[in-house]
């Protein structure tokens, strides 16, 4: 019975990790592609749209970060107290680019000068690399084995720039940058009712989709030989276990929409976008359980008392039942106004 | 991190009870059909929404800095411990949706229903207050729990963990604190207007409403504040010790309002008042107060901090007093006139109150921290035992580049703020020809408007 609540809230923690990426990587994916507009003839176009897309969510996206932190340390003391010992370059790092990007979003709408404008769109950008670079590289970390019970097995600067945590990172900017190009054909699709170049608009992040898609497949298929070369065992649980009909879901929805956007198909992209982000994490996550810390610590002993984890699974369930309608009126609110307008 | 929790906590008066005032106001101005009022609570809620948008990146930071910071507070107590922040994590998340709702609302949804969705705010910015004072309250009287062998808890006891002694206080002197200070700080920038001789209805009603909440509930705090001394009198009596300064155990302990405790233990300048101290903490002036001095050094404040903690204390009960003060001078004008206190004096100290409760929050919270040291749980775990074990280089520099983070932050905070009111200003003054601009337009977070 124990077990069982311990893996409920295993399963919870992996959820807040996944709705976080998706959530959020697609906001730093918009932020990502608002860097590299620089050279495009339409970029202001390209910033106005990303200004109009990221506005409403963004702060919401912050939240299941919180969550994930919360869950963690609530339910898993041990595994949080060892992770942040090992890897607080990383978070530190991660929350510089966090933080910076909020301040330098909201500088941008302010700002005057066109020089200023520039900064306040670079410092974005280079923000919106950092944070989910920082944060999946401890993902990889603690793939990689080098996160111990009570903290790193090797020197904390080795563990943060393990080849893995190195290639988590680069696969989170890849599927940040495919989510965010992915929403932001659907927020052109919608502007170009509005606007001239919406079409154009509407064109430049669907290339840009097929393009991040592949790039998407290749860097995750190196990170996997990394995987099997550093982690057999994570490996094996990810091509041959619990992470398997993740990993194939995760490959498939990204092929899928790769493909949709190919032939101009704009039907359920957005919906295989999420589930092709999400499941990545998912196979990682499945992957390498029943261990939170592959060969050092298992879900059972890094769980705090039983008691808490029961009411932890509780409250998040009946938060969940609240959660989860708001979030349905809010989001239907926003696509009426979006009618609207 | 305490700099972090600092600065957080000026956010939190208006997460928490500013949708009360919104909502409030939006009752009004439906009830009574009224223009004002509704423009008013338009308004308020967009600075809600942006306060919200700068408190949800404070927080994180915060969470985070739990686990930079004190890595071993958390693996040792996280389960305990960390359960308040589970229910204040949902409740800050259904707050931000309702905050979308309400923002987009305005012009979507039927006025009753708008009304009536708004009224989820409050309970859920009650709610998180609550989560995180389970988790402050724990640290200052820690229950619940059977230390196993290992040093870990074991046994957990839900209930006691999260009610323990000094919860039933800390919560309603925070939640009263709270919304004392949204009443006054938002009541303050209307009585600076005026002063600056705007006294239109719209200034009349923006300063009524929320000064009524403060004043109704600044006696009330004195009451609570003094339930909670003798609190911390019975379950810290350490922390009790450096707020009064006592330094030798004895009964007849005199209350000493300012001054400072020198290493020796003698108090430099200050005012002594005979024997109130033991009245207020035991109703009886034989009443035996433990001083600093019967605690060994290692497990009490020193003297710096002892001096921090009392200062801070005093600023607060002082603050607190005048605040009842501004109250009784605010009801005589009531009952005398059936109207606002005529003198400008009235509203020059009106308009201070706002910053004094924020200087009164943060004098609090110094107060409860500071009293506590050195221990991070209390009697259980010092701050030094749950300090991440590296380089204090590293912390400094991470404090730094924190400090100038936050400064930029707190400039987007003013400097928003400043323009949404410029905005508003020239709509007031403008409004003969040109329609007037939605106020959800301006914020440059939160939904995006119609």
């Amino acid at each position: 019975m124990n077990a069982l609540v311990d893996d409920g809230v295993a399963g919870a923690l992996l959820l807040a990790v996944s709705a976080y990426s998706t959530a959020g990587g697609t906001d730093y994916g918009a932020g990502i592609w608002d860097l590299l507009a620089g050279r495009f003839r339409n970029a202001d176009q390209v910033h106005a749209l990303i200004d109009h897309a990221m506005a409403p969510v963004w702060e919401a996206n912050n939240v299941w970060l919180v969550f994930a932190a919360v869950i963690c340390w609530t339910g898993f003391p041990l595994l949080f107290e060892s992770v942040f010992l090992s890897l607080y370059p990383l978070f530190a790092l991660a929350l510089l680019g966090l933080i910076l990007r909020g301040a330098f979003f909201a500088f941008r709408k302010v700002a005057t000068t066109s020089r200023s404008r520039l900064a306040a769109t670079r410092v974005f950008g280079l923000s919106s690399l950092l944070a989910p670079f920082s944060f999946a590289a401890a993902l990889g970390a603690i793939a990689s084995g080098k996160v111990g019970a009570g903290g790193p097995v090797v020197p904390v600067w080795q563990a943060c720039l393990d080849p893995l945590a190195i290639a988590f990172g680069v696969v989170a900017l890849a599927a940040t940058a495919f989510s965010g190009a992915s929403f932001l054909v659907g927020d052109a699709r919608r502007y170009q009712d509005r606007s001239e170049r919406g079409a154009d608009l509407v064109e430049y992040f669907r290339m840009r989709t097929v393009t991040a898609a592949i790039a998407l497949l290749l860097v995750s298929l190196i990170a996997l030989l990394l995987i099997a070369a550093e982690s057999p065992d994570v490996f094996r649980g990810m091509v041959a276990g619990l992470g398997l009909p993740f990993a194939l879901t995760a490959v498939l929805a990204v092929l899928a929409v790769g493909v949709l956007m190919w032939r101009r198909t704009y039907l359920w992209y957005r919906v295989l976008t999420v589930m092709g982000v999400g499941s990545f994490v998912f196979a990682w996550g499945f992957g390498q359980a029943p261990y939170v810390l592959p060969g050092h610590l298992t879900i059972q002993q890094a769980a705090g008392a039983p008691q808490i984890e029961a009411l932890l699974l509780v409250i998040t369930a009946i938060a969940l039942i609240l959660v989860i309608p708001s979030l349905l009126l809010l989001y239907t609110l926003d696509q009426r106004s979006a009618l609207e307008s | 991190m305490a700099f972090t929790l600092a600065y957080h906590i000026i956010l939190v008066p208006l997460g928490v009870a500013f949708p009360l005032l919104t909502v409030v106001m939006e009752g009004i101005g439906l009830r009574r059909n009224d223009p004002v009022a509704l423009r008013l609570a338009r308004r308020w809620s967009v600075v809600m929404a942006v306060q919200f948008a700068v408190g949800a990146v404070t927080g994180t930071i915060l969470s985070f800095e739990f686990g930079i910071l004190w890595p071993r507070m958390m693996g040792r107590f996280g389960d305990v411990f960390g359960i308040g922040f589970g229910i204040e994590g949902w409740a800050f998340f259904l707050e931000a949706i309702f905050i979308g709702i309400y923002l987009y609302g305005w012009k979507r949804l039927p006025p009753k229903v708008h009304y009536r969705l708004g009224w989820v705010l409050p309970p859920s910015g009650v709610l998180g207050a609550f989560g995180v004072i389970i988790a402050n309250s724990w640290m200052n009287t820690p229950r619940g729990f059977q230390l196993g062998p290992d040093g870990r808890p074991m046994n957990v006891d839900v209930m006691g963990a999260i009610f323990t002694p000094a919860f039933g206080y800390e919560f309603w002197h925070l939640i009263v604190a709270l919304y004392m200070t949204a009443g006054f700080m938002v009541a303050s920038i209307y009585a600076v207007g005026w002063l600056r001789g705007r006294r239109d209805r719209y200034h009349r009603l923006g300063f009524t409403v929320p000064f009524t909440l403060g004043a109704a509930l600044a006696p009330i705090q004195v009451v609570i504040g003094d339930i909670a001394a003798r609190g911390v009198f019975l379950d810290q009596p350490a922390k009790f010790a450096a707020m009064e300064i006592t330094w030798q155990t004895q009964s007849h302990n005199p209350e000493v309002l300012g001054g400072l405790l020198r290493d020796d233990g003698t108090v430099w300048l200050g005012l002594s008042v005979p024997s109130l101290d033991s009245l207020l903490a035991g109703f009886s002036a034989s009443t035996v107060v433990r001083g600093l001095a019967s605690f060994s050094p290692s497990d009490r404040p020193s003297v710096v901090d002892a001096n921090f903690a009392h200062l801070a204390f005093d600023v607060m009960v002082g603050l607190g007093s005048i605040a009842c003060v501004l109250t009784l001078w605010y009801a005589v004008a009531w009952i005398r006139y059936r109207d606002l206190p005529r003198s400008r004096w009235f509203f020059r100290g009106a308009a201070l109150a706002g910053i004094g409760s924020y200087i009164g929050i943060e004098a609090g919270w110094i107060t409860t921290e500071v009293g506590r040291q050195p221990w991070i749980v209390h009697d259980l775990m010092r701050v030094s035992d749950a300090v991440n074990p590296v380089n204090p280089l590293y912390i400094w520099i991470m404090f730094s580049a924190l400090l100038v983070v936050y400064a930029v932050i707190a400039y987007f905070f003013v400097t928003v703020l400043i323009r949404l009111s410029a905005r508003w200003r020239l709509d007031d003054e403008g409004r003969s020809g040109e329609e007037e601009s939605a106020p959800e337009e301006a914020a440059p977070y939160g939904p995006r408007p119609a």
